[in-house]
């Protein structure tokens, strides 16, 4: 099953529609899986058994690399677009293994070696101190006014929900492609206009530790 | 969770958050926290003792008269493994109760258009 985490779900649906999924398609639009399920970017996954308990904490997920690891990096493509391609390429791709996982999972349910003990997927998740318990608070109550209010009234907690948690990319994400993206249009991936927030993607992916410092790799 | 006062019906509460009030105490998968006294003479739960006890953080817009509620902390960002029904919809604005999946294995995926 897939969740989609934009605040605004139109962004989704020529997504859902033009992948014709079989399984159930969500939308969360306030992140209530970062906060039950510690989810805390996209694309990210967790493994659910027959009985609705967890058996893998909230991982990267991805099955197939990503074109843009083949992509070359040329001089003449704009400064900015070189060195996102050049920390895109820095994402520790286990996307194998993690589909060999998901299959070794399904084969074999609880006797999998990727299944985990309810101990270690709890310990395997990630910390919470009472700072990300106020990220939380404070990017939902950005998407309350957002949606009752306007973006306006919502920056000012979407900023501070930033700074409480500097690891939650979905709220960054969200927050700065509203920013970046003209009406109308499709959601901006590069989001790289961010006047209310100060910073970007490109520009917090590098002060935060590189690709190979963004998301959570799979321990298989 | 999005609040207009500071007391909560526990029905609700547990819904939003997945802490039940139970007669041991605010209790989520396997663990109960005592919180006698954040439960109100008319059966409500005061919210600012609840999150006192739970690590939750509350965040107060005063201009629009709102409070939001975090989730637990202290610990890890999982405290049980028993994934609650969240409320989910479908594209088309229906509900969809997690729980309807039992019986089946599930590879939850979150994704974004961004």
């Amino acid at each position: 099953m897939t969740v989609a985490l934009d605040l605004d779900p139109s962004k989704t649906t020529e997504w859902i529609a033009a992948a014709s999924p079989t399984h159930p398609s969500l939308l969360d639009p306030h992140h209530l899986v970062d906060q039950h399920l510690g989810i805390n970017n996209v694309p990210m996954a967790v493994w659910i058994d027959e009985t609705g308990t967890l058996v893998r904490p909230p991982e990267s997920a991805s099955i197939e690399p990503s074109p843009l690891r083949d992509m070359e990096v040329t001089d003449d493509l704009p400064e900015r677009m070189q060195l996102m391609l050049n920390e895109v390429k820095k994402l520790p791709d286990v996307a194998e293994d993690y589909r060999a996982a998901i299959v070794d999972w399904i084969e074999n349910g609880a006797d999998s070696r990727f299944a985990m003990a309810p101990h270690e997927v709890i310990a395997a998740s990630q910390p919470r101190p009472h700072d990300h318990s106020r990220a939380a608070a404070l990017f939902e109550m950005g998407c309350h006014l957002h949606d009752t209010v306007g973006k306006d009234a919502a920056v000012p907690f979407w900023k501070q929900a930033h700074a409480a948690h500097p690891e939650n990319w979905t709220y960054k994400r969200q927050a700065w492609t509203l920013e970046s993206t003209p009406a109308g249009e499709a959601s901006d991936m590069a989001q790289e206009v961010s006047d209310s927030y100060g910073t970007t993607w490109l520009d917090d992916v590098i002060a935060n530790g590189g690709g190979a410092a963004y998301g959570i790799t799979p321990a298989l | 969770m999005i609040l207009d006062s500071l007391t909560v019906d526990p029905v609700s509460f547990a819904s939003a958050t997945g802490w039940e009030s139970k007669p041991e105490g605010l209790c989520k998968g396997d663990q109960c926290v005592p919180a006698p006294e954040a439960i109100t003479a008319d059966g409500r739960l005061d919210v600012s003792v609840v999150a006192n006890k739970l690590g939750m953080a509350i965040v107060e817009d005063p201009d629009h008269g709102a409070f939001a509620l975090g989730p637990e902390s202290g610990g890890h960002a999982l405290t049980t493994t028993t994934v609650p029904d969240l409320p989910f919809t479908d594209a088309d604005g229906n509900p969809f109760s997690l729980n309807s999946l039992h019986g089946r294995k599930v590879l939850l995926v979150a994704w974004a258009s961004w």
